[in-house]
């Protein structure tokens, strides 16, 4: 892997004309088929965007999702949601469960398929597939994301479970399944993502008890996205990320991926205050900003982190997912970031 | 032919309005109209000082006309020789015209709108009275103090949870765009004070109160009225319809933001959908002939000589108009008197150009007329406002807000689209500015594709009021 390699979030920008087509879907005026095509030819523009950028691990900008909860909740057996049509197609759902979620056979610790034997996939999510479809598109490494349990169960109207904490945890045991069929299926790099957490500061530890049941036995490399909201590209939350430590240090993840450029690099103290000993995705581009950064912000932005985390644990990447940028914007910020990190990855070079 | 009978209630409620239906299509089909190709469309236009004559023409891009009256002035007038005018297109119309065809927030009637709020003390002192006597009730409804103690018991609520979670930050900052004389600020601002020291939170020393206006005179004077405020009171010079300029630096702070008869005065376009095909209204303002004679008259000068004096008038004021045109005005007030001549003489002539496509249409800088796809297609002939500067303060106005702050605006808006259809929303004349009443369904729909959910209500603090509440608030 070379020297502060280059990656994101995980969407990518979402053009006006494909909302729209979406919003077609969600109204009933086109074919899931149609909309299933569509999405492919533009997930396969994003790959090629994020590679002709020189982005050293790309995703399928989440392009199929219709928003970052919908799409796993609207899949979820026990999840019902009474209205699928929309308005517009980024709209949440009113999601609610009135019994406790089916668990899968093997769902518990402890009684789950073996080395060798396949999982059953009559109620997967799909997301396997997702990510089988992009490792065919590019030669190079792939990150997967999907939003974590926490962050999913504040989407529920909750009227089965007497503790709210075991709504995380059953879906946290539905993901794990889920990671597992990805990992089954080639992914080595998955990522959590928590959009939700930073308004619940309070629920950090249920939420990390959470994230440890859906790496658990999974062999991959593993993200965990703590940002504070990019819903409309503003900020759901406004605050520090005290609230994630200590307490993260107990989530079985290899890296911690977390917004810096939009509200400055204050919080790199936490790193080195609670010695954080493994890799850092540093956010170095606002993904709430239209405004294209200069490489050379970019590169000031990776040099102050440097001062906290040495270069072999820092993975460069947005703040946050880039769905809100137009295509333009959010090609030439990838760019502006791929510059930045080879100037201070020259810089290192040289010493 | 087409007739659309816009103003449905008033044909149920007045005679007159009833009676004067049968006529109309009895003068239009003994024209020489070509009957297949013409619309007739009729209004009750409530505005008293308006833009329109009795009866108008609007060629509808090279498929038609349209031919526009109005019920409530159509009684006494000879319709034959009206019909007769509108039909002849607006080229061959006598008069003085004052600028070339452009888009409805284009016209010069804009920039009279702007001449009033900034000349606003000359206009006064001539009519002897204050603006807010001119408005319906004959004050401002922002001065409604039980409205504000609602508003601030509902932010202390937002405040204590904040600070329950270490969340509160230490400015807590309002802002108000208009601020009109000020009345509104200190009717708020007291009232903050009197409930924050019953709260027991001091909030008062955190608040940082903004009044936004882009006139500063109008400043200077709302400035006087909150003097017992001054150390949490800034004063700023804001553009309405581009807040992000000057106000940037409170982007996702704001947790109040205060608008009050703002938008309705604004620049708008109208688009209209005929026959399945969308048009821009193009305007050109204009003075009827005998108007200008009559205006020019009073002068002492030749009619040709008006528009150059008319633009000099907008760009200098009456003020410094009397200084540099002394042998047409001798003194201000003989400006102002030219003003308000012109001003109540002025008129407005249409016509519909077709659009080729939405998106080839600019709403504001930022959004395209792709924007207007739900509310103008699939309907029906229909005819609406854009109210593009209300847009643009309104999308420029949410980014400031904190993500538990809210835009509150009283104003004149349209709640449904179907009112378009059943009702006349401007322009009008109120006092020396523009009214038009504002899109709210558009207003509504821009505002949930960014994620905030707007809500109207009738303005609670005077039933019977044509005032909407807007409330805004991030949703989700």
């Amino acid at each position: 892997m070379v020297l502060l390699p280059t990656t994101v979030v995980g969407s990518y920008s979402v053009p006006e004309w494909l909302e729209r087509v979406k919003t077609e879907y969600y109204q009933r005026r086109i074919s899931a088929q149609h909309l299933a095509e569509i999405n492919e030819v533009a997930i396969k523009a994003a790959v090629k965007d994020q590679e002709l950028a020189g982005i050293d691990i790309v995703s399928d900008g989440e392009l199929r999702r219709d928003n970052d909860v919908d799409y796993f909740l609207a899949r979820i057996p026990g999840v019902h949601i009474p209205q699928r049509a929309k308005a517009d197609y980024f709209d949440y759902y009113d999601a609610e469960v009135t019994r406790p979620l089916p668990e899968l056979a093997g769902d518990k610790p402890g009684d789950r398929p073996g080395d060798g034997q396949s999982a059953d996939t009559s109620t997967s999510l799909g997301l396997a597939a997702d990510f089988l479809f992009t490792r065919q598109l590019t030669d190079r490494p792939v990150k997967f994301s999907f939003t974590g349990p926490f962050s999913l169960s504040r989407r529920i109207r909750d009227e089965a479970y007497t503790e709210p904490g075991d709504l995380v945890r059953a879906l946290a045991r539905r993901l794990n399944a889920e990671a597992r069929e990805l990992a089954a299926a080639g992914a080595d790099l998955l990522q959590i993502d928590e959009p939700f957490l930073a308004g619940y500061p309070e629920h950090v530890d249920l939420a990390v008890e959470a994230v440890n049941l859906v790496t658990e036995d999974v062999p991959v490399t593993w993200a965990l996205h703590v940002c504070y909201g990019n819903r409309y590209a503003r900020p759901s939350w406004e605050g520090h990320y005290d609230f994630l430590f200590p307490a993260v240090q107990a989530a079985r993840v290899d890296q911690l991926v977390l917004e810096f450029a939009r509200k400055g690099l204050d919080d790199l103290r936490l790193i080195r205050q609670y010695d954080w000993d493994r890799w850092l995705g540093l956010g170095v581009i606002d993904v709430k900003n239209p405004e294209v950064e200069a490489a050379e912000l970019v590169a000031s932005r990776i040099r102050r982190a440097l001062d906290y985390m040495p270069a072999d644990r820092l993975m460069i990447n947005p703040d946050c997912g880039l769905r809100h940028l137009a295509p333009d914007v959010a090609r030439r910020k990838l760019r502006a970031m791929v510059a930045g990190a080879a100037q201070v990855r020259a810089e290192l070079a040289s010493h | 032919m087409d007739v659309d009978l816009r103003p449905v209630r008033k044909l149920r409620e007045s005679a007159a309005a009833r009676s004067a239906v049968g006529p109309i299509v009895e003068a239009v089909c003994a024209s020489p109209a070509d009957l297949a190709r013409l619309r007739v469309v009729c209004d009750w236009i409530q505005y008293k000082q308006n833009f329109r004559e009795p009866v108008v023409g609007r060629p509808v891009g090279d498929v038609g006309t349209e031919i526009a009256f109005d019920l409530r002035r159509c009684a006494d007038i000879d319709l034959a020789a009206h019909i007769k005018q509108a039909l002849a297109g607006p080229a061959d119309q006598p008069g003085v015209t004052l600028e070339p065809w452009v888009s409805g927030r284009d016209s010069c009637i804009w920039r009279f709108n702007q001449l009033y709020w900034q000349a606003l003390s000359h206009w006064e002192a001539a009519t002897g009275r204050e603006y807010e006597q001119s408005l319906p009730g004959g004050e401002s409804d922002a001065r409604n103090a039980e409205a504000a103690r609602e508003l601030i018991l509902e932010l202390f609520r937002i405040w204590d949870e904040l600070a329950a979670r270490r969340a509160l930050p230490e400015e807590l900052y309002v802002l108000e765009l208009g601020v009109g004389n000020g009345n509104q600020a200190r009717t708020w601002l007291d009232e903050f004070l009197a409930l924050d020291r019953r709260h027991g939170r001091e909030y008062y020393h955190r608040l940082r109160y903004l009044m936004g206006d882009y006139s500063p005179h109008v400043l200077e004077r709302a400035r006087r009225a909150v003097g017992h405020h001054a150390d949490r009171v800034s004063a700023l010079v804001v553009e309405a319809t581009r807040p992000s300029v000057t106000l940037g630096f409170l982007a996702g702070k704001a947790f109040l933001v205060y608008i009050s008869n703002v938008y309705d005065n604004l620049p708008t376009d109208e688009l209209a959908c005929v026959q399945g095909r969308t048009y821009r209204v193009e305007t050109q303002a204009f003075l009827a002939e005998d108007d200008a004679d009559r205006i020019a008259g009073q002068l002492g000068c030749r009619t040709g000589e008006l528009v150059p004096l008319i633009d000099r008038l907008l760009r200098i004021g009456p003020e410094l108009l009397s200084e540099a045109s002394p042998d047409k005005c001798a003194d201000t007030g003989q400006a102002v008197a030219f003003w308000q001549a012109l001003w109540a003489a002025l008129r407005l002539r249409e016509r519909y150009v077709p659009l080729e496509g939405l998106d080839s249409y600019q709403v504001t800088p930022t959004l395209t007329g792709e924007i207007l796809r739900p509310l103008i297609e699939g309907h029906g002939d229909v005819r609406m406002h854009v109210s593009n500067g209300a847009l643009g303060s309104f999308t420029g106005t949410l980014p400031l807000l904190h993500p538990f702050g809210r835009v509150q605006c009283h104003d004149l808006f349209l709640t449904s689209s179907q009112q378009y259809r059943t009702g006349f929303y401007g322009p009008g004349k109120y006092d020396g500015s523009v009214v038009n009443w504002v899109n709210g369904p558009l207003l509504q729909l821009v505002a949930s594709r960014r994620g905030y959910d707007v809500a109207y209500a009738p303005f609670r603090q005077r039933p019977g009021s044509n005032i909407t509440t807007l409330t805004a608030q991030a949703r989700d």
